[in-house]
């Protein structure tokens, strides 16, 4: 496959995957809105920022412990994670960006795909914060998560299973597992930072990872810091745990084959079973478990990185000392 | 819905009605059902098929205009309709033009006995901007240069006239395609009833023609469809066609050439291409031949084309034989090459290069359209009857200054269809546009994209200008 397709559909895959994960969180923290105390509210707002590596544009967060203070906040707040032009991984700007990824790439993805995108970039793209913030923008959040499952839907029903496919699936969980990484390490931090580890601030990380049942099946003692953290770590049933993820994206990569260099194919491959082992040992708990956090987040940026020199932005060696020859008859 | 305010103008050949008012046999089928619809009903169609593109993203991108690069081509869906007939006579003198065409470049690359023979002169061709020296001596496939031709045709009360050749890059029959699906889908019926002539295997047939210009011995060849990116104006065709050939589409960054082979990057390695479909214009082909600035090319194309080892099409250098000048001598050239005379006759028309033909346009500007020689999408053009006097005295200046520049013709009654504007049925200027495909044979598909004029008395149809389009039917006998 041409590699600047591969590059866009892989970059596709990586942004709907950011505009999924920042619609899930969202759609959690505008839920708290209706009944939550100001502090749990600015915790999620931490979390989500911290997660995103991301300063408000306003300023740093400070907690305030006026309700309506903490409302008027949450708009601009969430405005700006959501349709503010010049945050990059502002929700519109994923779907933008994703869905001119695929209008690139449109000979290679299904029309069912194409149609399915664009007509959610459409709705996005007159929404003002306002126009959701007075009906229900937890059902926007959601309804914007649910598109993109639409989408993924479409996509394995649609889309053959050549190595267009694989690419948007490895861009999708390389951007699952870095998200995830961070947003595990953000959790940390803010319950540090706010210093009261409260059982709320972890149930609702196990229910944006859809993993309170599996942890109430899994789990009969209280909510424990480190029990949730390993579930979503190490759990190779749960589907959206880093464990999960990282086994899928072998697998992707697996799949698509040799790129033209059989040393930088080694070195990344050798990488994504770095990162399997990481997410394979028992959770360690502690400084260790954010250790072991930081080195996944680190050894996915790498991955991408040798995907990247591996796959799409290659060395040119002249064809008679690389693999022309093999597609000529 | 009935077409008591549809206003007919004797001057002017309505598609659907004869001079005494009634439709024209073969359009009786769409006036009945057209009749017997409510406004409502033919505007929840229009509607549907504006949102179905919509839906779809089949945009055009508009030059130079920063708040939207993407647009939706307005959609009539009234479809145009033909009888076979027409149908059959039109295509035998496309396919007649185009071989003389193809004859003519194939003559001024190589021996130019056309001019040798006085038929045309030799500084209009070897003076016109689009004539390349570099290519002289090329062998094209086939003696195909001209592959993908679309020609643009409009009829009067006279019959049908060719305004202009489209030999480099014609664009639109993604258009073409689009609305058909859309227009058959809204008039499910009528289409099934009316026997429309297919049009969807077009990327069959063009992917046919392409292979069949493949280097020699490539009998399975690696395709590639080369755009200059998403910003081209025409970046949708692209992608669509490279879908429907099962080519790769590719940028000039994309490409490079080793050894005379051109090579794409692949995510195996580099992997060698026969056919390059290319949809960039010649400037911007090949910075070692052509334009040293271009970005969007790929240095050596030309030497690996000339070398044999990958074919370009449409074959660079065709821009010649469309130039508006040279436009005037292509009866000519039918003559002189195939011995015959025009089946389809040209626009009259004046080179203002020649000292009469200039006093005559001055003389009569209110008149005439004036066409600036090198420009295209109708920009550079004067519409005489549509002008103000400023607009005259400017390009009375103009011609003056460089002559050679600009032929004139006269204004045409180009026909009118039927459109639904604003809930009415109007009559509104069009055009037509079919494609017609060179390879080891001519083929053409019994389609064509219809460029309406949506402003009313507007003889403007270009897209990029608040033209739209309608589908056009090709009835079977």
């Amino acid at each position: 496959m041409l590699s600047r397709s591969a590059a866009g559909l892989y970059w596709m895959g990586r942004y709907l995957e950011r505009a999924s994960h920042l619609s899930r969180l969202l759609r959690q923290q505008t839920e708290s809105l209706a009944d939550s105390p100001p502090r749990d509210i600015y915790f999620g707002w931490h979390r989500i920022y911290g997660a995103l590596d991301r300063e408000p544009l306003s300023g740093a967060l400070e907690l305030d412990s006026d309700d309506l203070f903490a409302l008027v906040d949450s708009f601009a707040l969430a405005d700006d994670l959501t349709f503010e032009p010049t945050n990059p991984d502002s929700i519109r700007s994923c779907f933008a960006q994703g869905r001119e990824n695929a209008r690139q790439m449109r000979h290679h993805i299904s029309a069912e795909m194409w149609t399915c995108l664009n007509q959610s970039h459409l709705r996005l793209q007159d929404m003002e914060m306002q126009d959701i913030w007075v009906r229900s923008p937890e059902n926007f959040y959601a309804e914007t998560a649910a598109e993109i499952d639409t989408f993924r839907g479409v996509t394995s029903s649609t889309l053959y299973r050549d190595d267009a496919w694989h690419f948007v699936q490895l861009g999708n969980y390389i951007e699952k597992v870095q998200l995830s990484a961070s947003l595990l390490m953000a959790q940390i931090a803010a319950v540090h930072l706010f210093e009261v580890p409260a059982d709320a601030y972890w149930t609702s990380l196990l229910r944006h990872y859809y993993a309170f049942e599996a942890y109430n099946r899994a789990s009969s003692a209280a909510i424990e810091s480190d029990r949730v953290l390993g579930l979503l770590v190490t759990n190779p049933q749960l589907p959206d745990s880093l464990s999960l993820s990282v086994s899928q994206l072998c697998n992707e990569l697996a799949a698509i084959g040799p790129g033209p260099d059989t040393e930088a194919t080694a070195r990344t491959r050798s990488q994504a079973e770095y990162l399997r082992q990481l997410v394979g040992i028992e959770w360690p708990g502690g400084a260790d478990g954010q250790a072991l956090l930081e080195r996944i987040d680190d050894g996915c940026r790498q991955l991408h990185h040798l995907v990247t020199k591996t796959y799409f932005d290659y060395p040119v060696l002249a064809p008679d000392h690389g693999r022309a020859d093999r597609h000529d008859q | 819905m009935n077409f008591d305010s549809y206003d007919l103008d004797p001057a002017v050949f309505d598609e659907m009605f004869g001079a005494d008012g009634t439709p024209h046999p073969h359009c009786r089928d769409l006036h009945d059902t057209l009749g017997s619809m409510s406004s409502a009903d033919l505007g929840a169609i229009g509607e549907w098929v504006t949102r179905s593109f919509t839906n779809e993203g089949i945009t055009f991108t508009v030059y130079g205009d920063d708040e939207e690069t993407e647009r939706i081509i307005p959609i009539d869906s009234v479809p145009r309709v033909m009888s076979a007939g027409e149908w059959a006579d039109l295509t035998a003198g496309l396919k007649q033009r185009l071989s003389a065409l193809n004859r003519f470049l194939e003559d001024i690359y190589g021996e130019a006995r056309i001019i040798a023979d006085g038929v045309i002169p030799a500084d209009m061709v070897r003076g016109c901007p689009q004539y390349r020296l570099e290519m002289r001596g090329f062998r094209a496939p086939h003696g195909v240069w001209v592959a993908v031709c679309g020609t643009d045709l409009v009829r009067t009360n006279n019959g049908f006239r060719v305004l202009e050749d489209n030999l480099r890059v014609p664009s639109g029959v993604s258009y073409m395609l689009a609305i058909r699906k859309a227009t058959k889908s809204a008039h499910r019926l009528l289409y099934r009833l009316s026997r429309v002539r297919d049009i969807e295997n077009y990327g069959l047939i063009l992917a046919r023609t392409l292979r069949e210009l493949a280097p020699e011995g490539r009998s399975d060849p690696t395709m590639a469809l080369l755009t200059p990116g998403i910003y081209n104006s025409a970046f949708y065709e692209h992608m669509f066609l490279a879908r429907q050939i099962g080519a790769d589409l590719v940028e000039g960054r994309d490409l490079l050439v080793e050894d005379g082979y051109v090579y794409m990057r692949t995510t195996s390695g580099l992997k060698r291409i026969d056919v390059i479909y290319r949809r960039v214009d010649d400037d911007f082909l090949d910075p070692l031949v052509f334009r040293p600035d271009s970005l969007l090319g790929v240095p050596g194309l030309l030497h690996a084309a000339r070398l044999g080892n990958v074919s370009v099409v449409n074959t660079p250098g065709t821009g010649v034989a469309d130039d508006k000048s040279v436009y005037a001598y292509v009866p000519d050239m039918i003559r002189y090459y195939l011995d015959t005379e025009p089946l389809i006759q040209n626009v009259e028309t004046y080179l203002c290069r020649r000292p009469d033909d200039l006093e005559y346009t001055l003389d009569n500007l209110e008149h005439l359209v004036v066409k600036r020689v090198g420009e295209s999408g109708g920009y550079g053009m004067l519409i005489g009857p549509h002008s103000t006097p400023e607009e005259r005295n400017e390009f009375a200046a103009l011609l003056r200054a460089d002559p050679a520049d600009y032929i004139s013709q006269p204004t045409l009654a180009l026909s009118r269809a039927p459109c639904l504007i604003e809930g009415r049925l109007e009559p509104r200027h069009v055009d037509l546009r079919p494609f017609i495909l060179t390879g080891a044979e001519t083929r053409i598909v019994p389609g064509a994209f219809c460029r309406i004029a949506l402003r009313r008395g507007s003889l403007v149809v270009n897209s990029s200008q608040g033209g739209g389009g309608k589908d056009f039917w090709v009835l079977d006998d």
